[in-house]
Parts: structure tokens; C-alpha cells; sequence
């Protein structure tokens, strides 16, 4: 157990999970003074079906007020403007964001359009801009990774002046988050891995960075203990509706857990290779979190070495020695990697070799690494990581990362 | 009789004298290590000309600003921010908070975790300044003292590390 001296914890969201939940909504509506939501979602939720469980789970309770199936995957202001048109437009109250974390960023982005009655949302870009309470927003999650249900921030794309803003706000925490398993109950193999391994990275790193505390590692060993118990059986056993409730109420703890204690050096680089090489954000994170926990190592072994029990359970963790089971974390990870690369028939990937575009073609190129490592040095995620990094240790675990081949302990500068 | 007294904001003046002369002296220090440490001189040359950093203590300073001029130039410029345009702010939110971080109680990453600096503007940039500050802090201080301010100590070739120090030493003190 860690007690920093000094910590903040913030955890707001009303969580409701279960098989048969979102029938909950029209009274968790009514409790938020609302009658008239908003739906906000995608074509690829509303062409598998989940729009359509949505409201005729929720028809017989409340009026819905407007549809919006069509939030793309980079939306932007100008989107966030017209729709929150149609909001006013329509006489709506609140807002139900149904999808990943962009659908949900759109939805805090409407929100703040509405709430705060502007037409210029960047005026409240950056932290703590917002005043005041926002209009009721239910977030209803259709992959378990983001965690987007839980967390106070919305990054949102202004492409005319070609930049991402972000917002930074207690209000924008969504008011409940609806945790349904036929959400997630249709999410092909490859997808359930490469998300569920987002969650696992979210609570890892919240547990092994710096401002970690213990309310934050209790979100985070608990969500790392129902990712490593469900996560491969649902892979393989996609229609099993326990292991796919328990693998959203992971993602969702795991948020609870960042958010509060933030990610570090495989978010950096994560990010970074997903805004240079377009490669998804749950792919990268399962290939870095290995490397991360191996250049972390000498820095904070001890608590990587109490992640063994939730992952491998108590048994296991008796039996292998104190000193060898943080190398034994970074070992058992790999191998869920495998055995996921096994399960999905090659999907998921296991480093950035082996990582192809739709005509197969690799989608890092070996001549991308050095824009890679030059752009994660600009992610403040670094601040919260326990080891310092420089270009060249960014090279040099993007290298590992793309060969496949473990860091060599030796090279990793400590000082 | 009750008084019921306005308590003014304000207060600890030997602190903030200690915390005003070491950012004044940070300042100086950043604008000569600009010109003496090629590190340095790169992360200032990847960002945008006339760009303005401001580092303080909230909400009444000290503060110390530092910016480039048009042509590129590093320039410590004063301890006060007001009527700058300052592109990038970090802020310490209050006076015992800057106490933790220059007597070294505290290391610059920590301070960021624990919500004790806000930091306002880009953040490439803010990691860029952060790097900044932690290379001069090698430069101006003992390696036992270095070592807690920052997370990982530099292996630096002798040359680097002693001649430099001296050479920014003196510029800090002279100003140039
Ligand atoms: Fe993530």
C-alpha cells in the first residue's frame, strides 16, 4: 500500500450494470429534472443494431426528443455547432451519448454549446473554464476500453485552424455511465482484445506512475483482476454476457483509476503512433505495455511486482519469490498478447512489425520511428511516468516495440 | 467587541523574497543556458519565434518570464508578466508550494502530478520547458541536491558539466 503525502481522487459518475440496465435510463432521466434526451451515435453502433435496443428499451418511458447517427470518427466543432442546432431546435433537456470516446466527446462538446449558450465552443477550451453545471448526460459505452464514461475531459477537433482542444472540466464527467452487456455483446474478437488491453494499460499505468494513491489502485487491481480472468474466454466465447459485463465494468473502473492518476510513457508513445501512423489506439497500447513495465522497471519494481496477484491469482502469487514477480507481470502479459495473436487468428497484434494496413502493408513504417519518438516528447503524459525519457530512449523502446524483441536491461540509462 | 477584521491577502514575506530570488535567478540561468548548452538551445529552437513562458507562484508571484524575440533570441524578461503576451504559464498554486519545490523537498514531476502547478498553453511546449528547467537545474546545482529536483540524473562528459557550469554561473550573475 502507497500513501502519498498528498493526493486528489475524484470518482462522480453514477454507475448502473447489469444484463438488462438501459430499461434504468427514463428514471435515471427523470431524477436529473430531464424528459427529452438527445441521442448521439455512429453509423457502426446504429448499423449493429444498438441503436435500435437503445430506444426500444427506453421508448415506453420518455420521449426522445432527436437521433444523431452519424458522429464521425474525428468530429468537430462544426459538428458539435450543428447538432447542438437541432438540440434547441427539437426543445431537448439532456443528451445521451451511445458509443466509444469520440460519440462521447461529441455529446460533452454539445453540452457545453447548450449549457453555456455560446456559439464559439474554443472560448472554454483548457482547464476548469467551465462555471457551471452542464445539462444531464448519460454515457451508455459500446466498447469496454476508453473509460470515456468516466473521465472530466473532452478532446475535440477544430479542423479549419487544424488543431485538437482540450477540455478539462469536473462538469463534463458524465452524470451516469449505463453499463449494458448487450452493448458489447456484438464486438468482434480483435476489437474485445485490442480495447480490453486499453483498460488494462489505463489501470497498470495508473497503478505504476506517479501520482498514483490508494483509492485510484483499488479501481485499478480490481479492474485488472476481471480483465485477466475474462478477457481470453470472452475472445473465444464472444456471446458470453458475464465476461462481457465484466469486461465494460473493467474498462470502467480502469477509468476511474486514470483519471484520477493519469498514464505515463505507453500513452506517450501510443499517441504518438496513432497520430503518425494511424495505428488504433487499442493495438498500440498492446504492444507498449510490456515495454513500458520493463523500462519502468528499476524504478518501481515493487509495485509492478504486486500486480502479479490480480493477474495470476493468489496461488500463483505465493509461489513465485518476491523478487522474481515483476518480471513474471511482464511475462504473463506478453503471453495474454499471445495467446489473444492465437485466439483472433493473427488479428491481434503482438509488436509493430506486425502491424498491416487493410491492403497489407505495414502501417508503422521503420523510417516513421524517429517522428514518432520526436512527437511523444511533446505528451504530457510523460510527466506522470517514474523514469525520465529522451529521444533516444524513445528510439530505442520503439525498436523493441517493432521487432518484437524484449529492451535490453542494460541500455536503460539510470541515474 | 468583535472586530470582525478583513484579513488582506499577502503574508510570508521571507518566503517569497526566497522564492523571488530563485526564479529570478532561474530566469537569468534559462537565458544563459540557451546559449551555452546545445540541448538547450534545440528545444527553444523547435519552438515558435517570440514565444513567452512564464514561470510563478499564484495568485501574486514572484514570477519570472523568459521569451524569445523575434529573431530567436533567449531573453530573461523580468519578474513580471503583466501587459506580456505569455504563450505558455506554469503556476504554482500557492506559496508553500513553491517552498516544497525550491528547497528541493519535491521533484518538478511530482509538483506537476500533485496538482500543485497548473500549466496553461501548449502542452509540447510545457514538456519542452519542463526539460529546460531540469537541465539548468543540473547546471546549477550539487549532483546530491540535482538528484531530487530531478527524476533522472544525466551522465554528462566532464566538459559539459563543469565548464558549462561555470561559463553559465557567470553569465547568470552578469546577466548576458
Ligand atoms: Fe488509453
Amino acid at each position: 500500500m502507497h500513501l502519498p503525502g498528498y493526493y486528489e481522487f475524484s470518482a462522480r459518475v453514477k454507475v448502473v450494470s447489469g444484463h438488462r440496465v438501459l430499461e434504468k435510463i427514463p428514471a435515471e432521466l427523470r431524477k436529473l429534472g430531464a424528459s427529452k434526451p438527445f441521442i448521439v451515435t455512429d453509423n457502426g453502433v446504429s448499423s449493429a443494431g444498438l441503436l435500435e435496443i437503445v430506444t426500444d428499451s427506453i421508448r415506453s418511458g420518455v420521449t426522445i426528443g432527436a437521433v444523431a447517427d452519424d458522429i464521425p470518427q474525428d468530429s468537430d466543432v462544426c459538428i458539435i455547432n450543428d447538432l447542438a442546432g437541432i438540440f434547441r431546435e427539437r426543445g431537448c433537456d439532456s443528451l445521451i451519448a451511445l458509443g466509444g470516446g469520440s460519440v462521447i466527446d461529441t455529446a460533452k462538446g454539445i453540452n457545453i454549446v447548450i449549457s453555456e449558450n455560446t456559439y464559439d465552443l474554443m472560448k472554454f477550451s483548457g482547464a476548469g473554464r467551465l462555471k457551471r453545471a452542464l445539462k444531464p448526460l448519460i454515457a451508455v459505452p459500446t466498447t469496454a476500453g476508453t473509460g470515456s464514461e468516466t473521465t472530466m475531459v473532452a478532446v475535440i477537433a477544430d479542423h479549419e485552424r487544424q488543431r485538437k482542444m482540450l477540455f478539462v472540466s469536473y462538469f463534463l464527467v458524465p452524470d451516469v455511465a449505463v453499463l449494458d452487456s448487450r452493448m458489447t455483446l456484438s464486438l468482434p474478437p480483435a476489437m474485445t482484445a485490442a480495447t480490453a488491453m486499453d483498460a488494462l494499460c489505463h489501470a497498470v499505468e495508473a497503478y505504476t506512475c506517479l501520482a498514483k494513491n490508494p483509492m485510484s489502485d483499488i479501481c485499478a487491481l480490481e479492474a485488472i483482476e476481471l480483465i485477466s480472468r475474462n478477457l481470453l474466454h470472452v475472445v473465444n466465447n464472444p456471446g458470453d454476457k458475464d465476461g462481457r459485463l465484466a469486461l465494460a465494468n473493467a474498462a470502467t473502473l480502469a477509468g476511474m483509476a486514470f483519471s484520477n492518476s493519469m498514464v505515463g510513457m505507453v500513452h506517450a508513445l501510443g499517441h504518438s503512433v496513432g497520430s503518425v501512423c494511424g495505428v488504433p489506439h487499442g493495438m498500440a497500447m498492446s504492444v507498449l505495455l510490456p515495454y513500458g513495465l520493463e523500462y519502468n522497471m528499476h524504478k518501481v519494481s515493487h509495485f509492478i511486482a504486486e500486480l502479479l496477484f490480480p493477474l495470476a491469482g493468489s496461488e500463483i502469487f505465493a509461489r513465485t519469490p518476491k523478487h522474481l514477480r515483476a518480471e513474471r507481470v511482464v511475462t504473463i502479459i506478453r503471453k495474454l498478447n499471445q495467446d489473444l495473436h492465437d485466439a483472433t487468428g493473427g488479428r491481434h497484434a503482438r509488436f509493430f512489425g506486425e502491424v498491416l494496413d487493410r491492403h497489407g502493408a505495414h502501417m508503422v513504417e521503420k523510417e516513421k520511428i524517429p517522428d514518432i519518438a520526436r512527437t511523444a516528447l511533446g505528451d504530457g503524459a510523460l510527466f506522470y511516468n517514474p523514469e525520465d525519457l529522451d529521444y533516444d530512449d524513445m528510439l530505442m523502446v520503439m525498436e523493441g516495440a517493432w521487432e518484437g524483441v524484449p529492451l535490453k536491461r542494460n541500455l536503460i540509462k539510470s541515474g | 467587541m468583535v472586530s470582525y477584521r478583513e484579513v488582506k491577502p499577502g503574508g510570508k514575506p521571507f518566503k517569497r523574497a526566497y522564492v523571488a530570488v530563485m526564479l529570478w535567478f532561474v530566469g537569468r540561468a534559462v537565458q544563459a543556458a540557451a546559449r551555452v548548452d546545445r540541448a538547450v538551445a534545440r528545444e527553444f529552437d523547435d519552438l515558435p519565434d517570440s514565444f513567452t513562458f512564464c514561470l510563478g507562484v499564484e495568485p501574486r508571484g514572484p514570477f519570472m518570464v523568459v521569451g524569445k524575440s523575434k529573431k530567436g533570441r533567449v531573453k530573461y524578461l523580468g519578474w513580471n508578466p503583466a501587459g506580456k503576451e505569455i504563450d505558455l504559464a506554469m503556476r504554482i498554486q500557492n506559496m508553500e508550494a513553491a517552498i516544497l519545490l525550491f528547497t528541493f523537498q519535491e521533484n518538478n514531476a511530482l509538483s506537476a502530478c500533485r496538482n500543485r502547478i497548473t500549466v496553461d498553453g501548449d502542452i509540447p511546449a510545457a514538456c519542452a520547458m519542463m526539460r529546460v528547467i531540469d537541465i539548468v537545474e543540473v547546471y546549477l546545482l550539487p549532483k546530491m541536491i540535482a538528484r531530487l529536483a530531478i527524476k533522472r540524473y544525466p551522465s554528462w562528459s566532464f566538459r559539459r558539466k563543469y565548464l558549462g557550469r561555470i561559463r553559465i554561473y557567470f553569465r547568470s550573475v552578469l546577466g548576458y
